[in-house]
């Protein structure tokens, strides 16, 4: 089931073709089939990945998810795509959004675009809205994953970004939580080295992630607003992220409540 | 409508007559360019004129001697210096001052009723932390260690937006990279070498755009009343690996410092007009036009794509191929 997904992706996913197999950002959906090919074996049999509320997912339209972040490389934001390709039929193609510094990156930046991630920036993420796609984003940004491990599950600083997009294009947002990043890669330092660009160079506390078992819940879509204008108040925006962030709260409460144990 | 079109002589002044003359509802096309074509028009629609506009004595007696004596009622302005190594005075003469002559010029005209700047993708600002897509409000390339050849085309393209809201409705149309010979296009340049030197880890997306739509883009903007800024982008969007496959040449990444002296190299030595320091951020970084605006408000959509320099036996190959194709 899991391998026909996969291969299916090249094939059937959603895809705005610019005409030479890529949309206006890099994206190339044989590319991703192929990387979602090869790190197969890693979501299903090395964090043996499990997800409840997948239905949440809108099938089609803008949509936003919005999760908690953590971990010294994004390996949660992997499993979370390769989840949702896995968990929609036919598969949706989220669009990862990462940070500024990240065009900086040699080959990451190349390799990025072509699994879909875009830089967040408002044009990019309002055109991607306009066309209906499904975008993910991590409203705490970088300061998720840099918390110290004695933090874990706590979500730090919350932009609102998303909830201003949310509103203006009337995107659904579903909250999700993903647990057992924060045990399978815990930061052990960071290093004020800036290279590229990025705030700071990660030392993680293993040289590899463990193999936590990684558990993500998808909450009910929230709709943050009735009025596109609402967009513009900073209350009504504030207002809106802060629901967000009470729905994944809550739905990571949940899941660290149920789970059994960190590599059960 | 009867027009004036500057840089007439230069392929894109040129496609774009064309496709005046083609145009039912054009009188009359004044083409202004520094020489004479070589060979003089049949059609009685089309009158040539050679003008140095880089003296303001002569654009202010051909806006308000032929143009007003034949009712001009619209301009479009294309008239930049294509060598991207020329600088100083005269060049930026061309460039800029010949446009604030201009516009002043239109401003207070008693024919002229409307104004198309074509302007240039070049003078947005791209970095690391710009979008992807760039609309009509993204930042410009103000970077005083940027060659003429940019700081030019912003302070022209700034020249004329501060006549936006005037009295003339003009429309200032932000081209993408026109990818034909002699426009000066630096990708075009770039594409001729056999082998491609590209940044090492980066492919970044590109858009370029056909002669044919960028004159369907001046003619839309001339049938429209809409002023402002609109960014014309070209139907074909590519990554830059994409765009050297398409061409048929090799694709060779290289570490991104040994670029610039390879492509000075190039230049010194074979006398080609591509420069790495010019383009070094967007082979890095990328960045499409939105041209949503555009489509919205001058109901243009780029419809031509653009032909690649491909080498003269692919072209055979290809064609046999094709011709194999409908046999078949």
């Amino acid at each position: 089931m899991l391998s026909s997904t996969f291969t299916r992706i090249a094939r059937q996913a959603p895809f705005h073709d610019e005409g030479y197999g890529f949309d206006l950002f890099g994206l190339q959906p044989s590319y991703l089939a192929r990387a979602v090919q090869a790190v197969r074996p890693l979501y299903e049999r090395y964090f043996r990945v499990t997800s409840h509320g997948a239905e949440h997912i809108p099938p089609a339209g803008p949509a936003i998810l919005v999760a908690n972040h953590s971990g010294v490389l994004p390996v949660d934001a992997a499993m979370l795509c390769l989840d949702v390709l896995h968990r929609t039929d036919p598969p949706r193609i989220p669009r990862a959004v990462a940070d500024h510094f990240v065009p900086r990156l040699p080959l990451i930046s190349t390799l990025y675009a072509r699994l879909g991630v875009v830089s967040g920036t408002r044009a990019n993420v309002r055109r991607l809205l306009e066309r209906g796609e499904l975008i993910a984003i991590w409203p705490e940004g970088v300061t998720g994953p840099a918390k110290p491990f004695r933090d874990r599950y706590r979500l730090q600083s919350w932009r609102v970004g998303f909830a201003e997009l949310a509103i203006r294009h009337r995107a659904a947002v579903v909250p999700v939580a993903i647990v057992g990043a924060e045990e399978s890669w815990p930061l052990l330092a960071r290093l004020g080295a800036h290279a590229f660009g990025a705030p700071y160079l990660p030392i993680p506390a293993s040289p590899i992630p463990l193999p936590a078992r990684y558990r993500i819940r998808y909450g009910a879509p929230l709709h943050l607003g009735r009025d596109p204008a609402d967009a513009d108040d900073p209350a009504a925006v504030a207002a809106a992220a802060a629901t967000a962030r009470a729905a994944v709260e809550r739905l990571l409460d949940d899941a660290l409540a149920a789970r059994p144990g960190v590599f059960r | 409508m009867k027009v004036l079109v500057t840089g007439a002589t230069a392929p894109a002044g040129a496609s774009l007559v064309e496709a005046l003359l083609i145009a039912p509802d054009v009188e009359l096309v004044l083409a202004v360019g520094r020489d004479l074509p070589p060979a003089p028009s049949t059609d009685s629609r089309l009158v040539h004129l050679a003008a140095d506009l880089s003296r303001p004595r002569v654009l202010h007696d051909l806006v308000w001697g032929e143009a007003r004596a034949r009712s001009i009622d619209a301009v479009v302005h294309g008239m930049q210096h294509r060598k991207i190594g020329d600088r100083g005075a005269a060049v930026h003469a061309q460039n800029v001052d010949a446009t604030r002559e201009l516009v002043r010029a239109c401003s207070d005209h008693p024919t002229i009723r409307r104004l198309i700047y074509r302007s240039f993708a070049e003078v947005y600002a791209l970095d690391h932390a710009a979008s992807n897509l760039i609309d009509e409000e993204a930042p410009l390339d103000f970077d005083p260690s940027s060659a003429q050849w940019v700081r030019d085309r912003v302070e022209a393209d700034l020249t004329v937006c501060a006549h936006l809201g005037g009295p003339l409705p003009i429309a200032v149309l932000r081209c993408a990279e026109i990818f034909a010979p002699g426009t000066s296009s630096q990708l075009w340049d770039y594409l001729q070498s056999r082998v491609c030197l590209r940044p090492l880890g980066f492919d970044p997306m590109i858009n370029v755009l056909s002669l044919e739509d960028a004159a369907a883009a001046a003619l839309a903007a001339l049938r429209a009343p809409a002023s402002g800024v609109f960014n014309i982008a070209g139907l074909d969007t590519l990554p830059l690996s994409a765009a050297i496959a398409e061409s048929r040449r090799a694709d060779l990444p290289v570490p991104g410092p040994l670029l610039s002296p390879l492509y000075g190299l190039r230049r010194w030595v074979a006398g080609f007009e591509f420069r790495y320091d010019l383009n070094l951020r967007r082979f890095h970084f990328g960045g499409v036009l939105d041209g949503t605006r555009a489509r919205r408000e001058l109901g243009f959509a780029p419809r031509t794509p653009v032909r690649w320099p491909r080498p003269w036996w692919h072209l055979l190959l290809d064609r046999l191929a094709a011709e194999r194709a409908r046999a078949a």
